[in-house]
């Protein structure tokens, strides 16, 4: 395991397209949290109240889960590069098993979930301290929890992404791909579907994990829309994790390379 | 001798195309093992297959009596069709990632850029090499980790005269320590000049297997001629080291059995008391010789 990882990295640290979309994922979620306090909500300025503790931490996973679609692109160059440089082909020639090429893989995922949450963290810690009224340990910890929704998230997201660059292998056709089916094929097949059952969609799953912020009070309002609460998504989410990485291996395991 | 690569039966059907036709083939062990063919018949998906990267449709092999496992594999070397590097990094760092997958010693890269003679550019990134320098790292990537056989596909591919000599004196090079190597090629030429066996294919039939000797066997004609060309006819007919014999205008054209040469048809015909106006030998050419395997 540990050698598969090495050698993902001697692969990802030089790679500059890795970089590049990284960077963009920073300093996007940097640009928003920055502007966050000149939002204005019923003609008055967020203002500090955007950064309060522990609600924070939800608002921050909620606006760092419109990204996960650049994350999942990222995942996507990466596997769809190996085919057309036909690396993944050499690599099994040279001894790597079909579910080693799986779990190197997966490895970058996990890194690449676990890059995004500790980014978000830091934001999420920096941000809160030097702008959040009334600070104390306990409201800073308070909501924490979120991160390691996002954090699922951000696997779920990137698992998909897995498996269209395992399917299509073109890096154009499977980006492509991969976001109609986020947002525009899933929410159409769920349209016609109850309530109940289209709560269990895995795009619709992953985004429960991390809920907008005062989706309750909205609830509330206008009759409550189903949908799972992040506690109740995580383990669904888990299950598409480990489908959609089943997948790709099987289909790497029955087609040619 | 054992073999090292055995295949029963290989057949792969690409949709409607039949790539490979029932291929059985024994590889010996110590052998450099010519597989020939126009492009099209089938020898980058006998490769494919044998390397794990294809499906077949049908049919087995074995590598040394064994099914095809990860310390099976890591004791192979071999490029399959084209260079395949990660464009941006290095010679040596791509190289590094090839040691990291074969298990091989990363002490060995330097060594393997110096036989390749890449030495000197082995930190330009790959996608600066020229096709003749991406294939000479294909096959520094091939040697890493030392291993006992070495499946080259096309491995003078894209290279100049000088780089296709030296592909050629290294697979020899390589052959004199003992080591299989099984080589690719559309070019007859090569394999008559590399090879001690050669399997002859042509739309993924077996069309001939065995010694290069044997299967390119250089059967020269003889061309005559003579004052009394009937005398000379009805005597050479009889002798027993005269497979064929054929008149074309003048001339009486002759294919002589392994071992005889020009000098015996002469001598022959001076103790019958017939003088030959004009001998002459003619190399039967490899094409001609090849269009006769596979049209048989």
């Amino acid at each position: 395991m540990l050698s598969l990882l090495r050698t993902e990295l001697r692969k990802l640290l030089p790679y500059r397209t890795f970089w590049v979309i990284l960077g963009i994922y920073v300093l996007m979620l940097f640009l928003i949290l920055h502007m966050g306090s000149s939002v204005t909500i019923n003609g008055q300025s967020a203002g500090s109240n955007f950064y309060k503790f522990p609600d924070f931490w939800m608002m921050l996973t909620y606006i760092a889960s419109w990204f996960n679609l650049l994350l999942g692109i990222l995942i996507i160059i990466l596997v769809t590069d190996e085919f057309s440089f036909r690396t993944f082909r050499q690599q099994v020639i040279d001894g790597l098993f079909r579910s080693e090429v799986i779990a190197a893989k997966l490895l970058v995922v996990v890194l690449v979930a676990f890059f995004a949450t500790l980014v978000l963290t830091v934001l999420g810690l920096g941000f809160g301290l030097v702008y959040a009224p009334n600070i104390s340990a306990e409201k800073i910890t308070g909501n924490m929890m979120y991160l390691v929704y996002y954090f699922v998230q951000a696997l779920g997201y990137m698992s998909l992404a897995m498996l269209f660059g395992f399917l299509l292998r073109k890096n154009g056709l499977a980006i492509i791909a991969f976001l109609v089916f986020s947002k525009i094929i899933e929410p159409i097949l769920r349209f016609p579907l109850d309530d109940q059952l289209d709560q269990f969609f895995p795009v619709k799953t992953f985004s429960s994990l991390t809920p907008m912020p005062g989706q309750d009070i909205l609830d509330s309002a206008l009759g409550a829309s189903v949908a799972l609460s992040p506690q109740q998504a995580v383990l669904p989410a888990a299950a598409y994790i480990l489908l959609f990485v089943g997948l790709s291996y099987t289909l790497l395991k029955a087609r040619d390379l | 001798m054992a073999n090292v690569l055995e295949i029963q039966g290989l057949s792969k059907n690409y949709g409607s195309v039949t790539a490979l036709q029932n291929l059985s083939l024994q590889v010996p062990q110590g052998s450099i093992y010519g597989l020939l063919g126009p492009n099209g018949s089938g020898k980058t998906t006998t490769l494919g297959i044998v390397l794990d990267v294809l499906k077949a449709s049908a049919g087995t092999f074995q590598w040394f009596g064994q099914p095809y496992t990860g310390t099976v594999k890591r004791s192979i070397g071999a490029i399959l069709e084209t260079p395949n590097f990660y464009p941006y990094l290095s010679a040596y760092k791509n190289l590094q990632i090839a040691a990291d997958i074969k298990k091989a010693p990363h002490s060995d890269i330097p060594q393997v850029l110096e036989m390749t003679g890449l030495a000197a550019r082995q930190n330009s990134p790959f996608r600066t090499f020229s096709l003749g320098m991406k294939q000479r790292l294909a096959l520094a990537s091939a040697l890493l980790g030392n291993p006992e056989v070495l499946v080259l596909d096309e491995p003078t591919n894209g290279l100049d005269p000088q780089g296709i000599a030296d592909v050629r004196n290294l697979i020899r090079n390589i052959a004199a320590q003992g080591k299989t190597i099984i080589l690719a090629s559309h070019l007859l030429d090569e394999v008559e000049k590399v090879c001690t066996h050669v399997a002859v294919l042509q739309k993924g039939i077996l069309k001939a297997e065995g010694n290069v000797s044997n299967i390119l066997a250089q059967q020269d004609q003889v061309l005559i001629t003579v004052p009394q060309p009937e005398k000379a006819l009805s005597l050479l007919q009889n002798l027993p080291f005269v497979e064929s014999i054929k008149t074309e205008r003048e001339w009486l054209q002759l294919v002589l059995k392994n071992g005889y040469s020009s000098t015996d048809i002469n001598k022959t015909l001076f103790e019958n008391g017939i003088v030959a106006s004009q001998i002459m030998v003619r190399k039967k050419s490899l094409e001609s010789q090849f269009l006769e395997i596979v049209n048989k």
